[in-house]
């Protein structure tokens, strides 16, 4: 065989943020965090209620993973959310490259930020609207919400009419660009 | 004079705790209610008795039902209902109700919450007893070319509000004129939905205010007292996030005149047991009547931790009609307080309901501390209910050390399995304008940057935990054995009848 | 002999050659496009050092034309072979892009019919990672003869093996096919395209401009067609997910499944599926949560994600056993069935039982999707593939009502009539001919006619039916369903329950096959 698998205590991962700054770890196992030159070790404490926490340079912090798919990552960090994918050398050019040849798309979804009802729609079908306009009026909790359109453009599809219940995530709006 | 012997809490949460372990320490006996949406709620272990309401339910809730709540008190043979904030604690009906059936309810009279509640009535009373009040409509907005010559006259920006609200919903403020009639109609269907009335009033808005509130106590005999100021600048979409008493921005002078102002209000409206007058101040000390909240306050407990006084006691006291025993100049306020709303809500998108389960929460609270909850470990978070957790109210002798105190222990305060207002509420006590006290309602919105607080080294840390992680469960999938060849053993049974299909 | 004499000379100067034919500058231009090469992808795929490739020297076949250019190269455009992934045997064809665009000819396509018999012969799964530019124009009607015979391959082997295609590069045209014959279908964002006729013959035609991404990307597939099962962000994580799905799975239709050994521990009560199902039973809740408490933590493996969401298909284990899961999704249109999913359910449960994979059904499902769009096209048809499936699967099938099972829509998710060997309910059941807002209003449409607050009135029937007709206890009573059980020990009921069925057979009568409604 001419290619074979990287061995793992070589292997490098590549963590990239939500805004896509990289931090490269190579075998993390190790436990440890390398500054400059220097390898810092890192220290995993659990505590009795199961609160799992990292020290590095006698700093502690609580983490948490809440959410995972594939090799995407949410993390909270002393209650702070980070998003962060692992990535290998391989992916993390692949990604750069997709990032750079990237084909914009027509189409802006709106999607529900919350679960709710939906109480009023200010905009119609084929309509025009500029960035920053509100586009209809969500409620949960009790509290009505503003649902503000990122882009400006045509309403393209409005999938649900008032009194509508929505979930997190369903498409709203559809405004093309 | 009657002596309260058992009350009905008709409330939920931290609230119906706090007012639980008052009423408990005096010797009464508590009722709590038990609902369909939380069976198992972490209040209800507090209660002394529960009212089971979970059978036959209705599409109203259990807290808002006034003849279902009426009607228990009436059953278990109840002196007095607490309705504590929110649901029917500022409802004259639901008061005059309690009158007629000779329950005790603890609060003002239904005259002083019908007054005070609607908010055109509550300027009037300000503006007769010489009360200074913002420029407004002086009453009800009745259609778009009324709001359009109001906000001419009054000049922009305005705002816009529910004449019977509270709590920031149906409030609008209008900066462009193009925006009048939007705002008009956002304002109306906000309150047609949350107050079943749609008529709203208009006044001049002021920037950056900040938001001083004095806590009033009236008995049945004509005394009435202040127990000095709370600051709630530190707001939200007009949702309170962070409260503290005293207030930086008071001197003994605007104190007493301020104080004297909220006692005046209550006077006029005949007010008696607790209440709170909302004032606005702007940069050069002039202040502004806003409102009297006829309730007790979610932030009241910074109030008791300078003063000394149980205010659920007071008002229970006050209810049984016994005299206020403390005259105003009895009244000190002894070093400061600060207490931070824990709410489930994602800060870093845009403070969104966060809904979830509570699956580990840790709190080590120390002196000068109170912590005040309704949930617990397994506790459920959803949209029933609105999203504050919790209220970590810290105790220091000076403002810096209230400061510094509440931050050790928001460092420590850990829970697990949803997200929560603990790094915003950070980020506000870390922020250097902040500490100097330089606050105002525009705080969040003007000053802070960053809306939750960041250690340096975090999003290492973070990059650090998914990528070990990963690695480690890359290893799992590439080590676990399948056992292919099990598979491969199948019963003759079964084999035989495999082979005899094909 | 010696190694340096003059016939290991030829040996190894051939080998060399091969080296330099498959050298770093070709792997570097498809990592330029953000692709990997053929045989890395095979690398990553196989067990370290299992890979064995076959037919890597055959050259490419000569036009009879003079017509264009063909390279000479070892290999044509296709890497073939077979390894072992977690110790099992496998067999491959990787196409490769380096090679003419890896397009496919003769040679090309004899290659990949080869591994398609060998696999078919020892009863091995076969995994196809396609990355072609199409038939090779040059071969003429020796490509489309080619493409013909690996069909008919794939079709003759369905059932009988597992086939997997990854599609990690461009597949246009004929090619496509053999990708919709297999079993599963993995897509890579934003590098893999599948389509019949692409953007410029759209724009010719319909004068419709359209990308590629729009017109076949990995996310058209996954949420608008449902061609695609699984997508990516990139080709490891596709091929880590390969290997997963792959040990669910038995070599082939004779066998059982694998299974996983897990640690023996005592099961225990699991509280926390008591409180899933919302008391409202109007109230949306995912069920994926059910299904994750339910079995071996961690190894759920949703299949169709983002196609028809209303309902969840995918495998996971019960102690270490293979099963097939099929939920309803309250969070999602509340659960109904509608055409696409009763295609995804269906498509699901049939692979099920070729490879003797027993279904567990989860079931809350309010009814049909009504109105003109779904009749016009067919749900009647295809909701009848849906209960055809079930019907004819013969492998362990067992059906859980979480909350509602409402006429049509609970004959048709594997109700014990149609073979279902156990049937539970949770207390929160709902069991009716429909729903009771619906049966009121027919049962007591005159009373409700007369009645002064016919909203009220309607609320307090619907309530007792709620609590008279359409509880558990009822179906329970007559036999319908086997037991009403506490949610918390679902999963120790499902584990007993699977293992007494574990020697199940069904007699079939005997046919050619049955005639499923298409």
């Amino acid at each position: 065989m001419i290619f074979s698998k990287s061995k793992n205590s070589k292997q490098k991962f590549i963590s990239c943020t939500g805004n896509n700054k990289k931090y490269e770890f190579i075998n993390p196992k190790k436990l440890y965090i390398k500054q400059g030159k220097e390898n810092i070790p890192i220290e995993i404490i659990t505590d009795k209620q199961g609160f799992v926490y990292i020290i590095w340079k006698k700093k502690k912090y609580l983490v948490n993973i809440i959410e995972k798919n594939q090799n995407k990552y949410e993390v909270l960090v002393n209650g702070v959310s980070y998003p962060i994918s692992v990535e290998t050398p391989f992916s993390y050019k692949r990604r750069k490259y997709l990032a750079n040849n990237k084909e914009e798309s027509k189409i802006e979804r709106i999607q529900a930020p919350m679960p709710g009802k939906i109480v009023e729609f200010f905009v119609e079908e084929d309509q025009i609207i500029k960035e920053g306009e509100a586009v209809l009026i969500l409620e949960a909790m009790k509290m009505q919400n503003e649902i503000i359109s990122n882009v400006s453009g045509k309403i393209n599809k409005i999938n649900f009419k008032p009194d509508d219940i929505v979930m997190k995530d369903d498409i709203l709006i559809e405004v093309e660009k | 004079m009657k002596k309260i012997k058992s009350i009905l809490i008709a409330n939920r949460g931290e609230i119906a705790i706090r007012i639980s372990e008052t009423a408990k320490k005096m010797g009464i006996r508590t009722y709590g209610l038990k609902t369909s949406k939380e069976p198992s709620a972490y209040y209800l272990q507090f209660m002394d008795e529960i009212i089971d309401l979970t059978e036959n339910t209705t599409d109203i809730p259990e807290f808002l039902d006034i003849d279902r709540i009426i009607n228990s008190i009436k059953k278990y043979n109840i002196d007095a209902v607490h309705p504590g904030y929110g649901y029917l604690a500022e409802n004259p009906y639901f008061a005059q109700k309690c009158i007629d059936e000779k329950i005790i309810f603890i609060g003002p009279s239904p005259d002083s919450i019908y007054k005070l509640g609607n908010k055109t009535i509550a300027k009037q009373l300000a503006s007769n007893h010489n009360v200074p009040l913002l420029e407004g409509s002086n009453g009800n907005i009745r259609d778009i070319k009324h709001a359009k010559q109001l906000a001419q006259k009054i000049g922009l920006p305005v705002i816009i509000k529910a004449a019977s609200g509270g709590g920031g919903r149906g409030m609008r403020i209008v900066e462009n004129i193009e925006d009048i009639e939007k705002m008009l109609r956002l304002a109306q269907n906000e309150s047609e939905k949350a107050f079943a009335d749609s008529s709203v009033f208009m006044e001049k808005y002021v920037r950056s205010p900040r938001h001083i509130e004095f806590q009033i106590l009236a008995d049945h005999y004509g005394n009435i007292i202040h127990l000095g100021e709370r600051e709630c600048s530190i707001q939200r979409k007009h949702q309170k996030l962070i409260e503290e008493s005293p207030s930086i921005a008071l001197n003994e002078e605007l104190r007493t005149k301020m104080g004297e102002s909220a006692i005046n209000i209550a006077k006029a409206s005949n007010y008696r047991n607790a209440g709170t007058v909302e004032f606005l101040l702007d940069e050069s000390g002039n202040y502004y009547f806003m409102e009297m909240n006829t309730r007790i306050q979610v932030e009241h407990p910074v109030t008791e931790m300078v003063t000394g006084f149980d205010l659920v006691e007071w008002q229970i006291k006050i209810a049984q009609e016994e005299k206020l025993t403390v005259k105003q100049k009895d009244v000190k306020l002894n070093g400061w307080a600060i207490e931070c709303r824990i709410n489930a809500e994602d800060v870093q998108s845009d403070f969104t309901p966060y809904l979830g389960t509570i699956e580990k929460i840790n709190i080590s609270k120390g002196k000068n501390c109170r912590f005040d909850t309704g949930v617990t470990e397994g506790s459920n978070i959803n949209a029933n209910f609105d999203s504050m957790l919790a209220k970590l109210i810290c105790y220091g002798e000076t403002r810096e050390k209230a400061i510094n105190n509440s931050l050790s222990v928001l460092n420590k305060l850990q829970i697990q399995g949803i997200k929560t207002t603990i790094p915003f509420c950070k980020a506000v006590l870390n922020h250097p304008k902040f500490k100097k006290g330089d606050i105002s309602t525009s705080f969040i919105q003007k000053e802070m940057k960053q809306l939750y607080y960041q250690e340096t080294d975090e999003e290492m840390i973070a990059a650090f935990w998914a990528a070990l992680n990963h690695s480690v469960q890359l290893d799992i999938e590439d080590k676990t054995f399948i056992d292919y060849e099990k598979g491969k053993n199948i019963t003759p049974w079964l084999m035989n009848k495999r082979l005899k299909s094909l | 002999m010696d190694i340096n004499g003059k016939i290991y000379k030829d040996f190894l100067s051939r080998i060399e050659r091969f080296k330099v034919q498959n050298g770093p500058e070709k792997i570097k231009k498809q990592h330029a496009k953000g692709k990997l090469h053929a045989r890395e992808r095979i690398a990553l795929l196989f067990d370290e050092d299992s890979f064995e490739e076959l037919d890597a020297f055959v050259t490419s076949a000569m036009p009879d034309t003079g017509f264009g250019k063909i390279d000479e190269a070892f290999g044509d455009g296709v890497v073939i072979g077979h390894g072992r992934i977690n110790g099992r045997i496998v067999y491959v064809y990787s196409q490769n892009f380096t090679v003419m665009g890896g397009s496919l000819g003769a040679v090309h396509a004899k290659k990949i019919i080869k591994v398609q018999d060998l696999a078919l012969r020892v009863g091995a799964p076969i995994i196809g990672i396609n990355d072609s530019g199409g038939a090779r124009i040059q071969e003429g009607v020796a490509s489309l003869s080619g493409y013909t015979s690996i069909f008919h391959r794939n079709i003759q082997s369905s059932g009988i093996i597992p086939q997997i295609s990854m599609i990690l590069g461009p597949a246009a045209g004929g090619a496509v096919y053999s990708p919709a014959l297999t079993d599963f279908v993995f897509m890579v964002k934003k590098t893999s395209f599948m389509f019949l006729t692409g953007p410029d013959v759209v724009k010719e035609v319909l004068n419709e401009d359209v990308s590629f991404d729009e017109l076949g990307g990995a996310e058209v597939h996954a949420r608008k067609s449902g061609v695609a099962n699984f997508i990516y962000e990139d080709e490891e994580n596709a091929i880590l997910g390969v290997k997963k799905l792959l040990s669910f799975f038995p070599s082939n239709n004779m066998a059982n499944p694998p299974y996983i050994d897990t640690k023996t521990e005592q099961e225990k009560n699991i509280d926390k599926l008591r409180a899933i199902v919302p008391d409202d039973p109007n109230k949306p809740y995912d069920v994926k949560k059910v299904i994750k408490l339910i079995i071996d933590q961690g190894s759920f493996f949703e299949v169709s994600e983002l196609f028809a969401p209303n309902i969840v298909v995918g495998f996971g284990r019960l102690q270490g056993k293979a099963i097939g899961i099929v939920a309803n999704q309250p969070k999602v249109l509340a659960g109904v069935i509608d055409i696409n999913s009763s295609i995804k359910a269906a498509r699901f449960i049939r692979f099920c039982d070729s490879f003797n994979i027993p279904l567990l059904t989860l079931e809350d499902v309010p009814g049909f999707l009504p109105g003109l769009d779904q009749e016009y096209n067919g749900i009647i048809k295809h909701g009848a593939k849906l209960l055809f499936a079930y019907s004819e699967a013969t492998v362990p099938k067992i059906t859980v009502i979480l909350r509602k099972a409402y006429g049509g829509a609970f004959c048709v998710m594997n109700s014990k009539n149609i073979g279902g060997d156990y049937s539970f309910a949770w207390p929160t059941a709902e069991i009716a001919v429909m729903g009771p807002e619906g049966a009121v209003s027919i049962l007591y449409k005159k009373e409700l006619q007369e009645a002064e607050d016919s909203k009220k009135l309607q609320k307090e029937l619907a309530a007792k039916y709620r609590s008279e007709i359409a509880n558990p206890y009822i179906a329970d009573e007559k036999g319908y369903i086997d037991e009403v059980i506490d949610p918390a020990e679902t999963r120790k009921k499902l584990i007993t329950a699977f293992e007494t069925l574990e020697n199940k057979y069904v007699d079939q009568p005997s046919r050619k096959h049955g005639n499923i409604p298409l």
